[in-house]
């Protein structure tokens, strides 16, 4: 056991990587996490609210045939291929889970699980197949690879990718705030002002499926369903205002990558996994202390009415 | 203010739900400034009445007008008020952004709502006496308090034709008071407002039309004619289950259900 | 919608269907004897083309190839059994979640004793899909999240976790070897105990639900029911849950975490495309897990270093397009075919109806009508007409009377054109007299109504219209069977 976990050092492990001399590492590291775990977390609110967290991790395994297809295509492994093939991928994720439950009798959630998994074999079958010339590999879609931009030269186009993610999320969500929050709590309501649901959702699904493709090299296919719900999860704990669930989760978001990287270096473990587990620590933290819903209010509630019902019973 | 034109014009409106009919050639019209309500037993199609008649649902035949126009046209003149159950009440949004929801159909795409759209919703919280309740997390209001929340949304809207699911459901007697206080004012105002309603004891003091409902239409017009013994034991007669058996035959056939999705 | 019907709701099917099933599994526990002898690994072997391998896993004289079939095989059994379940509870999110839950565990358990030991990989992983379960409902009753979101932390949360883990083992000295293929499978590195340990698991699934087998059909279909009469739905899902992880640790080695939840579904779901009731469906989507198990331990052992997981999921997947595709009855194509068939039983008796309608005019002076005529009366094109009146002609409900094209109808053609016609009219007067429906909207419903009518709701439509004689049309409406 004392081999798993390192002994800790506060300065090994806390101040040196803010160094001088490793700062630039870890400024990217922390910067790539933050964007990618900030851009997914702001899409899994809306995933949260309108039910749709089985869509998350439906499409975060299915864009994967998307990307291996777009990747043999065009030889690349970033940029715009592999974002429309991810794209693609998202739609037809979305459109078969619809066909199968229209046209037959299978629940939607046991059609999401049979395209989904159907597609991330699919992709995993491929990437085992030719993905030694792409530098994609069983292992990158398990782990992710977060450490390579920091080994980069110059700004990483990864990176830069996740920040322009980050920020088109932030615009999106700030240009039809109003729309996708009334899609969301009143879907006839919106269909009788003229929103147009259907476009909403499948523009919600295309926009899940670029983040999540932007996560993916980063984080990994799986890790990247943790990063879509926990946030949003832990904000929608603390409050019930939608835009200070939004701030929170950014709050969440930063703060899991801080904590993730710190705590990633001191085991010597996998560090988005590491900012997962973070990010639970903060979702179960948020559950004990949370002011409205949280178990530690609820437990001295319930003991303080015992109290005064012994109170009341020794009176009497 | 008040139109000359019907505010609602229903004209052989037929309705499948998984391809099976559940309103066969609805025709009717409501003048304008008609505090109405839509009455018929349970299954009769009431709510697929008013969704559709907002066009929320495809038509197998028939059309819908307001105001003399397609309703498509119309949309910024037409409110809504849904049934409670269909509300997700932990949803994180407090009262004054429910009530702000009302005025989204006025802004368009890429808008914000104002200081002016604040004050409307305001306004409309005063109406409803929910002003103090503004900052409140919608789940942590009474049935009676949350239905006022919904009937100030619907001021909000400042529309002419308002359609409402069972408003009344779930409701304390002050709250139902009030109410119909505020519809009856809005008629005055020449609007026109469609309630689905169950109770009936409560039928003749309410409503001045009335839409009598049962898979078909079985009559419309003012509630003095309307609410007669003869009408109602029409309208709750039964009867009809020719008419579901029918439906359910038609939804088996492949062939023609697909003609009357479209 | 779950399958169920009250004719088998006896407790006295439970020992035969006991019995049908029992000797599969009986069947294939010999598979497992002979590799007590030094396995060879699969991989062990040098590069050999694909055909040569396909002989290798066909001859099944490796007992490495006998292992990783009689695994995959047992394991598509065991998983079909309890995805039936899971399928009709709509708990597929459950079965994934679970599977990607237990990963912390196996870590834990591998650091317990340094080795790949069965029995303590095993515990950790149901401790830790166990505690997935418990912490799900204790989110949703504590909070105001929704049970999807809730299960997507779990999953999300605890696969992190076990990643860390998995990272952090990575680093230690001992056999990890397989520690990553738990997450993709590789049917090739089952163990001996590996095997023992699906068969083990399978055979107490197979044992709990055959004997429990009523009890959990009626649990699955209406738990507060089953509740009231004594059945104690609640422990009974706990019950499954644990078979559940059992189910999925023991495919770890197998198909990989994050496969398992598909062979729970998949299966299952093919099985319910194909029948109506739920111990077929049951027996069936047992069927099928063993069908994709064993090509799936097939494909992958083509080529060397393939996971078995993925080929088991797509044989799977490509079972479940069939069944989607081609099931009797209920697949998109016998629908496209009964659609079709019943455009053209509708296309043959709008022509009746139009011929009747011809006859009518002439007050059935003439029992015979000119194809000019029956052209203008369904204003179609000549070719088109002509290949209604062979199809007509074909069904024996009308004959050529000349060669210009003058028809008669036949007496079952007769009759047929009476009831069409009688139906379109019964319905109008039924809109327009009991549903009081404007006499100018009631036609068109008519036109598709009448080819639906069935003889008893006919006779109830006359009862209620007092057996009429004339549509609001004023015509008249003719007797069933006999020629006016």
């Amino acid at each position: 056991m004392s081999e798993l976990i390192p002994p800790f050092d506060w300065v090994t492990f806390l101040t040196e990587p803010w160094s001088a001399w490793y700062r630039d590492t870890t400024v990217r590291i922390v910067a790539m996490a933050f964007c990618v775990s900030a851009a997914c977390g702001l899409t899994g609110v809306y995933l949260i609210l309108r039910r749709l967290a089985l869509m998350g991790d439906a499409i975060s395994h299915s864009v994967l045939p998307g990307i291996a297809l777009a990747a043999l295509l065009s030889g690349t492994l970033t940029g715009p291929p592999i974002l429309l093939g991810a794209i693609g991928a998202g739609l037809l994720t979305t459109w078969l889970i619809d066909a199968i439950h229209r046209h037959s009798r299978v629940k939607p959630d046991a059609a999401t699980g049979i395209v989904f998994s159907a597609l991330f074999a699919l992709g995993v079958a491929m990437v085992t197949q030719y993905g030694g010339d792409l530098h994609l590999d069983a292992e990158c879609v398990l782990f992710g690879n977060l450490a390579e931009v920091a080994t980069q030269p110059g700004i990483p186009p990864a990176l830069i990718q996740a920040a322009a993610v980050l920020v088109a999320t932030a615009l999106l969500i700030g240009a039809f705030y109003k729309e996708l929050l009334v899609g969301a709590f009143d879907p006839t309501l919106a269909s009788s002002m003229g929103i147009p649901a259907r476009w909403v959702h499948h523009g919600l699904m295309a926009w899940l499926s670029v983040v999540v493709v932007t996560a993916f090299e980063a984080v990994g296919s799986i890790i990247v369903v943790a990063m879509l719900i926990i946030p949003g999860a832990t904000a929608l704990l603390l409050t019930d205002r939608l835009w200070k669930a939004l701030l929170l989760t950014v709050l969440h978001a930063a703060l899991s990558s801080v904590l993730g990287f710190h705590l990633g270096l001191w085991l010597d473990g996998n560090l988005p996994a590491a900012m997962v587990v973070a990010g639970l620590a903060l979702f179960v933290l948020a559950w004990l202390a949370s002011p409205t819903q949280g178990l530690l209010g609820r437990w001295m509630a319930r003991w303080r009415l015992r109290e005064e019902l012994e109170r009341g019973r020794a009176g009497r | 203010m008040s139109d000359p034109l019907p505010a609602l014009e229903v004209h052989d409106l037929t309705v499948a739900y998984h391809k099976k009919p559940v309103l066969w050639g609805i025709d009717f019209q409501v003048p304008a400034g008609k505090l109405v309500g839509v009455v018929g037993p349970n299954g009769a199609g009431k709510s697929t009445l008013i969704k559709a008649a907002m066009g929320l649902l495809p038509l197998s035949s028939g059309w819908v007008q307001a105001f003399g126009a397609p309703l498509r046209d119309q949309r910024h003149r037409v409110g809504y008020v849904p049934q409670r159950e269909e509300i997700d009440w932990d949803f994180p949004v407090n009262v004054m952004d429910v009530v702000l929801m009302g005025r989204y159909g006025k802004l368009g795409w890429l808008k914000r709502p104002g200081r002016r759209d604040r004050e409307i919703a305001r306004a409309c919280l005063e109406k409803v006496r929910m002003l103090p309740y503004a900052d409140r997390q919608i789940s942590n209001l009474s049935g009676g308090q949350q239905q006022r929340v919904f009937l100030a949304r619907a001021l909000a809207q400042e529309s002419d034709l308002y359609f409402m699911d069972e408003p009344f459901a779930g409701v304390d007697a002050a709250t139902e008071e009030a109410i119909i206080g505020l519809l009856r004012e809005l008629c005055r105002e020449g609007r026109t407002v469609l309630v689905v309603h169950h109770d009936l004891a409560s039928v003749p003091d309410y409503f001045d039309w009335l839409v009598l409902l049962n898979l078909r239409l079985v009559g419309c017009g003012p509630t003095t004619e309307m609410f007669t013994p003869a009408m109602l034991s029409k309208t709750y007669g039964g009867q009809l289950t020719v008419m579901t058996e029918v439906a359910q035959a038609l939804a088996k056939n492949e062939a023609l259900a697909r003609e009357t999705r479209h | 919608m779950i399958p169920c019907s009250i004719g088998d709701q006896t407790l006295s099917h439970r020992s035969s269907r006991l019995r049908r099933v029992l000797p599969t599994v009986l069947a294939c526990l010999p598979l497992l004897w002979p590799a007590a002898a030094e396995a060879a690994r699969i991989q062990d072997v040098v590069e050999a083309g694909v055909l040569e391998q396909a002989w290798r896993f066909l001859s099944l004289r490796d007992p490495s190839v006998r292992l990783a079939l009689a695994g995959c095989v047992l394991l598509g059994l065991c998983c079909g059994l309890l995805g039936t379940f899971i399928v009709v509870r709509q708990y597929a999110l459950v079965g994934d979640t679970l599977a990607h839950a237990v990963l912390p565990g196996i870590a834990l358990g591998y650091v317990w004793t340094l080795s790949k030991s069965p029995l303590h990989l095993f515990v950790g992983a149901v401790l830790a899909g166990l505690l997935g379960t418990v912490v799900v409902s204790l989110i949703r009753d504590t909070t105001r999240l929704k049970r999807d979101t809730a299960l997507g932390v779990v999953l999300g949360g605890f696969y992190g976790v076990g990643i860390l883990l998995v990272t952090l083992i990575q680093r230690l000295p001992g056999d990890k070897s397989g520690v990553k293929s738990f997450l993709f499978g590789s049917a090739a590195a089952l163990s001996e105990s590996d095997v023992l340990l699906i068969a083990g698991v399978a055979a107490v699934s197979l044992l709990l639900l055959g004997l429990l087998f009523p009890h959990f059909r009626v649990a699955s279909f209406d738990p507060t029911f089953a509740t009231s009469i004594g059945i104690p739905a609640q422990a009974m899902h706990y019950l499954l849950m644990l078979l559940l992880a059992w189910a999925v640790v023991s495919a770890l080695q197998a198909v990989g975490v994050v496969m398992v939840s598909a062979l729970l579904v998949i299966p299952a779901a093919t099985a319910w495309l194909l029948t109506d009731r739920l111990h077929v469906m049951a027996a069936l989507a047992m069927g099928i897990g063993m069908a994709a198990g064993a090509a799936g331990a097939f494909l992958s052992a083509l080529k060397t270093g393939l996971p078995t997981g993925p080929f088991v999921v797509l044989s799977a997947a490509a079972l479940f397009s069939a069944a989607f595709f081609f099931a009797p009855r209920k697949g998109l194509v016998s629908r496209v075919l009964s659609k079709s068939r019943q455009s053209r039983r509708i296309r043959r008796e709008n022509t009746l109806k139009a011929i009747y309608h011809l006859l009518e005019e002439g007050g059935f002076a003439d029992e015979t009508v000119t194809r000019q005529a029956l052209v203008e009366r369904r204003r179609r094109p000549v070719a088109e007409v002509d290949r209604e009146i062979a199809a007509l002609v074909a069904h024996g409900l009308a004959e050529p009377v000349s060669a210009d094209g003058r028809v008669r109808l036949t007496p079952p053609g007769r009759a047929r054109a009476a009831e069409i016609v009688r139906n379109h009219r019964l319905w109008e007067l039924f809109l327009t007299h009991a549903a009081d429906i404007a006499p100018d909207h009631v036609h068109d419903d008519a036109e598709k109504i009448e080819h639906v009518l069935g003889e008893d709701i006919v006779r109830k439509l006359e009862r209620a219209l007092d057996q009429p004689t004339e549509d609001p049309h004023g015509k008249h409406i003719p007797l069933a069977q006999t020629h006016p």
